[in-house]
This record gives C-alpha cells, sequence and structure tokens, in this order.
C-alpha cells in the first residue's frame, strides 16, 4: 500500500498516470479504427456503465486523424481515483471520501519552476498557420452539441488588474467550443472566477490572455474543479492535498502552466466580441441552451511530441464528470458542517454535482438533522446546488445506497419532509419550472428521539466497522482465489 | 464558401474548416455555418446533421439572432 501511495505522489503528468493505470489494468488502448461519431461517445459511454471498474481508454486509429491519440475515462472509475489516491483497487467509495477529507489543510504545496526550454510541454510549438484540428482530435460528445468541445480543458489566467499576483491567478475548468481552426468560445458564470476576469477586462479595457492545459496532471481536474477562495492559488491547492509536487513553467503568453501537460492553448479574448456557444450537453444530462459567449483567438500553440487529447463523456450519468468532481464536491460540505456539527459523519453529493445530497449525522435532540440539513443549504455549494436533501443515521453509509433505501424505507414519516419553495437554484437543473430558481426537498431519514413518538419496534443492530470491512474484503479475496 | 445547407439553421453559409485524410483521401470534411457558429463533420449521422432528420427542438432561428441571450453582459451596456 505504501508503494501505491509512493507512486501516485510520484507523478507528474497524465503519461506517468497512464503508465501507473496499465500496470494496474485501469487503461486499455483501442486500436481497432473509430469513427469520430458516433463511436467515441458509444465507447465512452459503455465504459462509464461500470462506476466502480472502468478503465481509460487510449483511442489510436482514429479514422481521419492518423496518428492522432486522445483518451476517455482517466477519472472514470473509482478504481482509477483510488489509484490516484495511492489507495488500491477495490477501496470504497467511503474510504476515498475520507482520504480526500483528512487531506485538508494536511500538507504544504510543493511548486517548482521549470524553465521553458526544458519543459516537456514546450517541445513542440506553432506560432503561426495555427489550426487546432491539425492537433486536437476533436468529436461531438453529445449528438446535439453545437460544435467540437473541449470537455476537459484547465483554463488558467491572470486578474487583468493585478497580472503579477499568484495567488489570483485562475485555474478552473471551463467548456470550450470551437470556433474555427484557431478560434473558441468559453461558457462560465459572473461569480466564477473566469466570468470575474472576462468582465474586468471589458470594463477596462486591459487584455486577458489565457493558457488553455489538455493532458494534465490528474490531480489537477480532481482538485481545481472546486471553486475554492479567489486569492488562493489552484496549483498550490491541488499540491497539498496531492501531497506531492506540481512543476510550473511559464506559457508563452505570460501565464503559469503545468510544466508536464499534453497541450497548451495559448490566446487572447476578443473584448467585447460574442459568439453563439451550445448548447452541450451538460451535467445534470440536459443540454444547455444556445447563448452569446466570449470568443479566443489562438496566439500559439506548445504541446508535447505526440501529444494525447485527454477529453470526456459528460451527459445523463452515470458518467466520468461524477467519478471526477463527486468526492471533491463531498468533502468541503462535509469540512464545513463539521465545524458546528460534529454530530455529522459523512456526505455524499456524488449525483448531479450534489442536486441529491445524502447527510449522515446523529441526531443530538429531536429534529435535529434538520437543523443541519439547513446549514448544509447555506454552505458555499448548497446555495445553488443543494436541492434534494436526505437525512440518515450516523450508522447508515451515504454512500451505500442500500441502506440509504433501508433508512428511507424504515424512518420517514411522510409528514417528516420540508419543501422549501422559491430558492435559489443553479440555473441548468432541467426540473426548473424558471432557471435560477426552485423548491428544495428535505427528507428526515433519520431515527426518532423523544419528545417524538418512537413506536413500538425495536431496530435490529447487525456488526458493522472495521471487523466486518475486513471480513468483507476477505470474502473477495477467497472468492479471487477460488476463479482463477 | 460552400453550398452546402447548415443542418441546424438551413442556410447556406458554410465554410470549410479542415479535412481528415487518410491514405491520399478525404475521410471526411468539417464545416462551419458563419450564421449560426453550428461546426460538423460531413460523416456524421443523419440524427446529427441530416436535414430534416435532426430533432427540430435543436434548430437555431437565423431570422431571429437576438433571441439568444448574450452572457456576461456588463452592468449599463
Ligand atoms: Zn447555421
Amino acid at each position: 500500500m505504501n508503494d501505491l501511495a509512493d507512486r501516485a505522489r510520484g507523478i507528474s503528468s497524465l503519461r506517468d498516470f497512464l503508465e501507473l493505470l496499465k500496470d494496474a489494468g485501469q487503461a486499455i488502448t483501442w486500436s481497432d479504427r473509430v469513427m469520430p461519431e458516433p463511436d467515441l461517445r458509444n465507447i465512452a459511454v459503455a465504459a462509464s456503465r461500470d462506476a466502480s471498474g472502468a478503465p481509460a481508454i487510449i483511442f489510436d486509429n482514429i479514422a481521419g486523424y492518423p496518428g492522432k491519440r486522445t483518451v476517455v475515462g482517466v477519472h472514470g472509475s473509482w478504481d482509477n481515483i483510488a489509484l490516484l489516491l495511492g489507495r488500491p483497487k477495490g477501496t470504497t467509495i467511503r474510504e476515498l471520501f475520507f482520504e480526500i477529507a483528512g487531506r485538508w489543510g494536511d500538507a504544504e504545496a510543493q511548486i517548482s519552476f521549470v524553465p521553458e526550454e526544458q519543459a516537456p510541454v514546450h517541445e513542440c510549438r506553432v506560432e503561426s498557420g495555427i489550426n487546432l484540428y491539425d492537433i486536437l482530435p476533436v468529436y461531438r460528445i453529445n449528438e446535439y452539441d453545437g460544435g467540437f468541445y473541449l470537455g476537459k480543458a484547465s483554463v488558467a489566467s491572470r486578474d487583468p488588474e493585478d497580472p503579477d499576483n499568484f495567488g489570483k491567478q485562475n485555474v478552473g475548468i471551463y467548456r470550450l467550443q470551437l470556433q474555427g481552426p484557431d478560434c473558441f468560445s468559453l461558457m462560465t458564470i459572473p461569480s466564477h472566477d473566469m466570468g470575474r476576469q472576462i468582465m474586468a477586462a471589458e470594463r477596462t479595457g486591459l487584455p486577458l490572455k489565457i493558457a488553455v492545459m489538455l493532458g494534465n496532471h490528474p490531480g489537477l481536474a480532481v482538485f481545481a474543479a472546486t471553486p475554492i477562495g479567489y486569492e488562493e492559488s489552484e496549483y498550490s491547492y491541488a499540491s497539498a492535498m496531492m501531497g506531492a509536487p506540481i512543476r510550473l513553467t511559464k506559457s508563452g503568453n505570460g501565464v503559469d502552466i503545468l510544466a508536464d501537460s499534453e497541450i497548451v492553448i495559448e490566446a487572447e479574448m476578443q473584448l467585447g466580441e460574442r459568439v453563439l456557444e451550445g448548447p452541450f450537453g451538460e451535467f445534470p444530462g440536459s443540454y444547455s441552451g444556445v447563448r452569446k459567449a466570449p470568443l479566443f483567438k489562438v496566439t500559439a500553440v506548445s504541446h508535447r511530441r505526440d501529444p494525447i487529447f485527454e477529453n470526456i463523456y459528460i451527459g445523463r450519468g452515470w458518467t466520468e464528470h461524477d467519478t471526477l468532481i463527486g468526492l471533491h464536491t463531498s468533502a468541503p460540505i462535509y469540512a464545513q458542517l463539521r465545524k458546528d456539527f460534529p454530530e455529522v459523519t459523512a456526505v455524499n453529493a456524488l449525483y448531479q454535482h450534489g442536486l441529491t445530497g445524502i447527510i449522515s449525522v446523529k441526531n443530538r435532540m429531536a429534529g435535529f438533522a434538520k437543523t443541519v440539513a439547513l446549514r448544509a443549504l447555506s454552505t458555499p455549494h448548497g446555495v445553488m446546488y443543494l436541492k434534494n436533501l436526505i437525512m440518515v443515521d450516523a450508522d447508515v453509509d451515504p454512500f451505500d445506497l442500500n441502506q440509504v433505501m433501508w433508512a428511507l424505507s424504515t424512518r420517514t414519516r411522510a409528514d417528516d419532509i420540508i419543501v422549501l419553495p422559491n430558492m435559489p437554484a443553479v440555473p441548468i437543473d432541467p426540473s426548473a419550472v424558471v432557471p435560477g430558481k426552485g423548491h428544495r426537498l428535505i427528507i428526515d431519514a433519520t431515527s426518532y428521539l423523544r419528545p417524538d413518538p418512537i413506536g413500538e419496534a425495536h431496530l435490529v443492530n447487525p456488526p458493522t466497522g472495521l471487523e466486518i470491512d475486513a471480513l468483507s474484503k476477505a470474502i473477495r479475496v477467497l472468492q479471487q482465489g477460488v476463479a482463477q | 464558401m460552400s453550398d452546402m445547407l447548415c443542418p441546424r439553421c438551413s442556410r447556406a453559409n458554410a465554410i470549410v474548416d479542415y479535412q481528415g485524410w487518410q491514405d491520399d483521401t478525404v475521410v471526411w470534411t468539417i464545416f462551419r455555418c458563419i450564421t449560426c457558429c453550428f461546426s460538423w463533420r460531413d460523416s456524421e449521422p443523419a440524427s446529427t446533421i441530416g436535414v430534416g432528420a435532426r430533432s427540430a427542438d435543436f434548430a437555431v432561428d437565423a431570422a431571429n439572432l437576438d433571441r439568444y441571450p448574450k452572457i456576461l453582459q456588463q452592468v449599463g451596456k
């Protein structure tokens, strides 16, 4: 197990991680000829049926893209996430959750800078005659997307009003739609860091230069996808959470980028310009609408020799997007609730980025779980996302839906639910009557305490805990022995 | 400019952005509609690019592009 942890900490690039995954049987190469559409989508969707064990899939024989490679599913299963975190295949979601929750504030960031001429990402450089289709084997992710999207791009930028401030650099995942050979649109909202920077640039007339990183250190996408404080560097945060060093270098347009990424696209926003963007099949499993979004013009591209274009399938769950962001959506809510309510024992916000959340809590007094639920709604993520909350007892594992269903079946009294009407809501929730507003639902499926009527039945308390966890693993090992 | 009709807005304002080649043969061509910004590859299934086969729910109304909201609008502009 220590070997696994050491190897995970030694990863500095997508290539390193793909090697690790291959050694563990968690990455495969698809060498049969595929059409960009619909084959890549179909294979990615088929893979995501196995949320626990799906491998990353590298395609190296795509019709019309000779010699080019694309990979999907790098974060597409719990086993791949486990290996990234230095844990063995078969680690439970609950264990992975506590692995991430336990890393909070645990380690220092280790950031080093590599001179540009030594950075692998700059091995090949294109500064004129740029055609992104020459470099990126793109394909339509969902059938009614408005174009060809880069679905897994980490975008780095400096604050146009404070360009020398390292902490105010932003790194975030935004969806990018190709708008011709050397242009793309970027979708964001005013409250995201990139949205703020775009508005600041357009207000002041200052240039906004960005670097789009593709095929990155796999820790960056996990830990830089969730909003953190504006003045906190996502690189530092990702390094601390990985407990591993991160190597940076400069892009040609002066942005700090990962030195070992596969591809970096340098671009500048076209102030005031907007182009039609979307639809795009988004994480709730519905398409976004068509909007007029900011346009960026590509000024240069750097890439490694024989770069691997990393992309994601996102749409109606379960998809890679759910395994990519699920745990790191859940862990901050847990940490924020625990500050006031140490009775909270786990938070599962894996489903559709937390549109449904399940929280396990030990009731301090009758009705307490509902108080905790209301607090969850006021956490930074809860304000917009936590639409349906299911509260379960502390001894119910919120990551085990069989146990959650037991709680719903046996602990819920139908007059013990709360509907909060006309609350803020994430606009892309397809159930919205008015996008941006909606109702919240709290189902209290915890046990009763006096002065509530408790009823006559006594619950069975089966053996639980580490001993049973170990026995369950022992059974799996014996079973695998029989199979061989 | 090609005479290709855009599968999404039905205008004939498409340009060629790229061609995929293999063994000295064009395998497919990527078009882009200047009117509605739709990009497509001519090898895609009819459900995506077939005029008439595409769901009308995803059509873009080229005569009324003002109906599509602009994001990150500055206050007062
Ligand atoms: Zn069109």
